[in-house]
């Protein structure tokens, strides 16, 4: 089967993992202005951004043969545990014909769940899947862990662009590999490649720090949020999300004893502010935000689709947690019709604001 | 009985659930000794003030419980009684604003933080009148556990006697007057109205007179009789999505899901209307599902989108033509 899945952030990553069960992969391609026309011509009107986004992604790569979607369901109560649901009723209006791989929660329903694995398993042995899960998770941490290293020089860079020119290859790379040697080399390829490039010297306390916190979507996939990492690296900002592909991995699909991570003590941060879980990132974001201040970040960026449920909460309690954190976080509400220079200008604005503040601070001490 | 604190004001904002649950909430209050202020009717003035204080995108129903906070906080009240509804359904649950609702009001909107009075109602069904869930509250108003259990059962009674007008067919206004003993006036229907329309939309919508414009009103002037779904037995909503593989998440969606299903598909109405505000997350999928139902069985299928400052006339054009086509059509089939 022709499989494809929803396009966020480091794609390359369940490209792998398909290809290592043994799919014929069909990558759509990367969300561009035809893939927002055509989402929001087939989506319900006030369906959020990202939903559209993927819609339009699906038609895509219907177009190029897909015949299977693999796609994760969620249960709840956002609107992304439903998109699959609506998709499917959408693209079958459309007269495509294509079947629809959704992993919800094991726990809702363990045996569509293992279904679902049986039927992406085919033939292999569930050693050789086990195995090709195991390396793609290995594969996503260490490109996480480059991406990281990237946008923490990303503005300290001596040519221009060179940075970004980099982490493009170093994906590349990645993209190659299919065995545990290869992947090695490819890590210490990418390290070498990112220390070979020439940084200018800063005074540590002329660095700005930038968090981006909201929506997982919006906040991963640089193509529909303006590249933010990349614009805010132009300004002079080192930049760290408040999601990676990895980390998602580690807090929603492994058992509570293999994980290392830190969600519980991010999302008590959080619970002054927003009590409960109430579906989505709300209470990430609000606990991401104290994280970022308590280690030592300048400000914060908030992303979310217009309309999101969950982050108007966390909107509606920001400006409380800016002022009792004081720190000073700009949130960007984007859709289809995001203007880029209107964002830029605030964006612009808002890192200037950060800088004469840090400024002022750094002249009065000295 | 008596015997909470006499001299606290507790304020219940006439909007969202208010439609559903005020009566069960107010005589529990009442039974404890508490005196139970009601927001005013959704005016102008209660509207700009939510829109005010509220984040710009959020839904209008947000906005305008917000708006009847404030007019609360305005008469007075000691506290605004602002439950955090999580779920009445086992595996729903309400959309995440209702369920972050109290911390958006604490945090969120100023004058409001020490006067928000909430607890987390969780339970299997409609029922919510568990003491237990409200034991939170005890201290501050001055009660005992069994001075909350008995006002409970008599509260529940209140609540029953309610369902069961709705579910002969009166309107949410109607059944809250009934149930309080005040009576309703005398309606205009037609004897034989020449047509029927399923009305779908949540309480807080389609009942708060100043959201819909009255959308009741103005069907009943037009000879129309209606069904909505709170006139519908809880089990036959549920009955009608059993088949799906997943229902939606949130239990009301999913009741005005049941409800639009059963219209499509066993004809007892001659057309649906779907009245929704402006930024509505889960309407925004169910419009959808509806959509391609009357697709799929060709009944009539309308979509209204209400927002702070739509135009009634366009409204009462939209209805009228779509009450005339239903008409039409009828004659000639």
């Amino acid at each position: 089967m022709n499989v494809t899945f929803p396009y966020m952030g480091t794609v390359i990553i369940y490209k792998k993992l398909l290809e290592l069960l043994g799919h014929h992969v069909i990558v759509p391609p990367r969300p561009s202005q035809k893939t927002l026309d055509l989402g929001v011509k087939y989506s319900p009107e006030f369906a959020c951004f990202p939903f559209k986004t993927i819609m339009g992604s699906y038609i895509e790569a219907c177009e190029l043969g897909a015949t299977t979607i693999v796609t994760s369901g969620g249960h709840g109560p956002c609107r992304a545990g439903f998109y699959s649901e609506i998709h499917q009723r959408i693209l079958k209006e459309l007269g495509y014909n294509v079947d629809f791989i959704v992993f919800d929660s094991y726990f809702r329903d363990k045996e569509r769940f293992m279904e679902n694995v049986r039927k992406l398993k085919g033939n292999y042995s569930w050693f050789h899947v086990a195995k090709a899960i195991k390396f793609t998770f290995d594969m996503i941490r260490e490109l996480d862990k480059l991406d990281r290293w990237i946008h923490r020089i990303k503005p300290y860079e001596k040519v221009p662009g060179l940075t970004k020119k980099v982490w493009e290859e170093i994906q590349q790379q990645f993209d190659q590999v299919t065995t545990r040697r290869e992947l090695k080399k490819a890590r210490k390829k990418g390290k070498k490649m990112i220390e070979s490039i020439p940084l200018q010297e800063i005074d540590h306390e002329k660095r700005i720090r930038i968090g981006i916190v909201g929506e997982i979507y919006v906040v991963m996939e640089p193509s529909i949020n303006m590249e933010i990492e990349n614009v805010l690296g132009e300004l002079g900002c080192e930049v760290e999300r408040s999601h990676y592909l990895s980390e998602w991995i580690n807090d929603n699909m492994l058992p509570r004893f293999l994980k290392h991570s830190d969600e519980e003590e991010i999302l008590k941060k959080g619970e002054p502010f927003i009590e409960i879980e109430i579906g989505g990132h709300a209470k990430h974001t609000v606990g991401r935000i104290v994280d970022f201040k308590e280690k030592g970040f300048d400000g914060i960026i908030h992303l979310m689709p217009f309309g999101c449920l969950p982050e108007l909460i966390s909107q509606s309690v920001i400006p409380r947690i800016s002022k009792e954190y004081d720190i000073p976080v700009l949130t960007l509400s984007l859709d289809e019709q995001t203007g880029q220079a209107n964002n830029r200008t605030r964006i612009e604005a808002f890192i200037d604001l950060i800088r004469n503040t840090k400024l002022k601070k750094y002249t009065y001490t000295a | 009985m008596k015997g909470g604190d006499e001299s606290l004001r507790i304020g219940i904002p006439r909007a969202l659930l208010y439609y559903y649950y005020a009566p069960f909430w107010k005589p529990f209050f009442e039974e404890l000794g508490v005196e139970v202020v009601i927001s005013d009717e959704t005016n102008k003035g209660i509207v700009n003030r939510g829109v005010r204080e509220a984040v710009s995108e959020i839904c209008v129903p947000i906005k305008i419980f917000i708006g009847h906070s404030l007019n609360l906080l305005r008469k007075g009240v000691d506290y605004i009684f602002v439950p955090r509804m999580v779920s009445i359904s086992p595996l729903e649950f309400f959309c995440p604003k209702f369920m972050g609702l109290p911390d958006m009001l604490r945090h969120g909107v100023n004058k409001l933080e020490d006067k928000i009075l909430t607890c987390q109602i969780q339970s299997m069904d409609d029922d919510i009148s568990d003491y237990r869930l409200y034991l939170p509250l005890a201290d501050i108003l001055g009660v005992t556990e069994e001075q909350m259990k008995e006002s409970a059962a008599k509260a529940r009674e209140e609540w029953l006697a309610f369902r069961m007008y709705s579910k002969m067919g009166h309107t949410i206004p109607e059944a809250l007057n009934l149930v309080e003993n005040i009576p309703i006036s005398k309606r205009k229907e037609a004897s034989h109205p020449a047509i029927k329309i399923g009305v779908l939309g949540y309480v807080y919508n389609i009942y708060d007179s100043f959201v819909s414009m009255d959308v009741i009103e103005k069907l009943r002037d037009l000879q129309v009789s209606f069904i909505t779904f709170d006139m519908l037995e809880e089990q036959d909503l549920k009955n009608e999505i059993q088949d799906i593989r997943k229902p939606l998440f949130w239990t009301f969606t999913n009741k005005l899901l049941g409800a639009g299903y059963r219209f499509f598909s066993n004809r007892e109405v001659d057309g649906v209307i779907h009245i929704t505000a402006f930024g509505c997350g889960p309407d925004s999928m169910l419009s959808k599902l509806f959509e391609i139902r009357s697709n799929e069985t060709g009944v009539p299928f309308m979509m209204i989108r209400v927002d702070e400052h739509t135009g009634e006339n366009h409204l009462q054009t939209r209805i009228e033509a779509f009450v005339d086509m239903l008409k039409r059509k009828k004659r000639v089939g």
